[in-house]
């Protein structure tokens, strides 16, 4: 096999493998670029949020916003049977919130002190929501082996797209008809991002 | 004749969107680890230094909003651009200005006529993640609309490079079965990853 042949046939496959992948941060970045658009679909008067389920609890959370707090939040899941990514904060002096989040549910769980209760309340499953959440989602600080396996993967697609960008631009120089126009549509993207950057 | 279209315009629409595709990678490798930046700056974000002070005696008009009012001192520190206000102490104005490579901080003072502009130190994670972040129509400013046209067009050619490459992978006989392969695996790799993250 040829340079040539493997350098396209490299760019083929690596794209094939990590299609789903590009698809996703290429769709949901629409839902970035237009926060709104998103609601669109979804103005049908049903709920973001509805109860799903109600826990007796007493605990008095640990001040700040720290570790303790996080195993407080643990606590909370484990007792209502949540597993997935959390974060824990302090919503007001009398409320302490969970917020479990997996790519397919989000679901919040409200600690009201004063009423002793926990609410568990499932976020309705929303495309734009799905989209955005995959897209987001990435870090090596997050918990568990799946979690960081997910980072590893975010990297393995970066560098992808770093190989689609060389060999891309070895295929493009191969082609001798076309570079022509291949500088001036380099060379005109390169010129433009300069000149946004300097007005932005 | 649309196979070659499609060829032409997948290869000319990616050399031309080359920068965009090499920030959004090196941002989000940035992005993936932050926790060694943090190791490397500490936590939060970089921090602001005086950069210059000027004396402004002009005056705003009658019922000026803070908005008006910043616009106003930014163009008159020749930094006009995309903004937002800060709280700020009854009788100041504090103007973050979002330029996304030396992002400032202008407060006026209408007191003394004092206008105290800082710049971010600047760190090239930093710049990446703003330049990741930084979309929409939402800035009166032509650099700011043109920079969203961009985000929008980089969007349709994620699209647009995904199916066109499934085109011509299929046009291709010879790559059909290791293609298919190939896509099948990402695929139940990704799927693995939708259930059980």
């Amino acid at each position: 096999m040829s340079w040539p042949h493997l350098n396209r046939r490299l760019h083929l496959y690596l794209a094939l493998s990590l299609l789903p992948w590009f698809l996703v941060y290429g769709a949901s970045s629409l839902f970035f670029a237009h926060p709104s658009a998103g609601g669109i679909f979804y103005n049908d008067g049903v709920p973001e949020w509805s109860l799903h389920a109600e826990h007796p609890f007493e605990e008095p959370p640990p001040d700040g916003d720290g570790a303790a707090l996080k195993q407080m939040g643990k606590r909370i899941m484990e007792l209502c049977g949540l597993e997935g990514s959390y974060g824990v904060h302090r919503q007001s002096p009398t409320q302490v919130n969970v917020y479990v989040y997996t790519f397919l549910k989000a679901t919040q769980v409200e600690y009201h002190l004063d009423r002793k209760l926990l609410l568990v309340k499932n976020r309705r499953f929303r495309w734009d929501q799905f989209l955005t959440g995959i897209h987001a989602r990435g870090g090596f600080e997050q918990e568990g082996i799946l979690n960081r396996l997910w980072a590893v993967v975010v990297d393995v697609v970066c560098l992808g797209f770093l190989v689609w960008i060389t060999t891309g631009i070895i295929m493009w120089r191969q082609l001798k008809h076309t570079r022509m126009w291949g500088w001036v549509a380099l060379a005109g993207g390169i010129g433009l991002f300069g000149v946004l950057l300097i007005g932005l | 004749m649309i196979s070659r279209i499609l060829r032409r315009t997948h290869m000319y629409l990616a050399l031309f969107l080359t920068p965009w595709v090499l920030m959004y990678t090196l941002s989000t490798m940035s992005m993936n680890h932050r926790g060694l930046f943090r190791e490397l700056y500490g936590a939060g974000p970089p921090a602001f230094e005086k950069e210059s002070e000027l004396s402004w005696n002009g005056s705003f008009s009658d019922g000026a909003s803070r908005t008006v009012q910043a616009r106003t001192i930014l163009a008159s520190a020749g930094l006009e651009g995309a903004f937002n206000l800060e709280k700020s102490a009854p009788g100041s104005l504090v103007i973050q200005r979002h330029d996304p490579v030396h992002p400032r901080r202008l407060t006026y003072t209408p007191a003394d006529g004092r206008i105290v502009v800082e710049k971010q130190i600047f760190r090239t994670n930093a710049l990446l993640e703003r330049l990741h972040r930084r979309r929409g129509f939402q800035y009166p400013y032509v650099a700011d609309d043109g920079w969203a046209a961009t985000v929008d067009l980089f969007v349709v050619a994620m699209v647009f490079w995904a199916l066109s490459g499934l085109w011509m992978w299929w046009e291709m006989k010879a790559t059909r079965k290791w293609g298919a392969v190939a896509a099948l695996s990402g695929l139940a790799l990704f799927l693995f990853f939708l259930v059980s993250v």
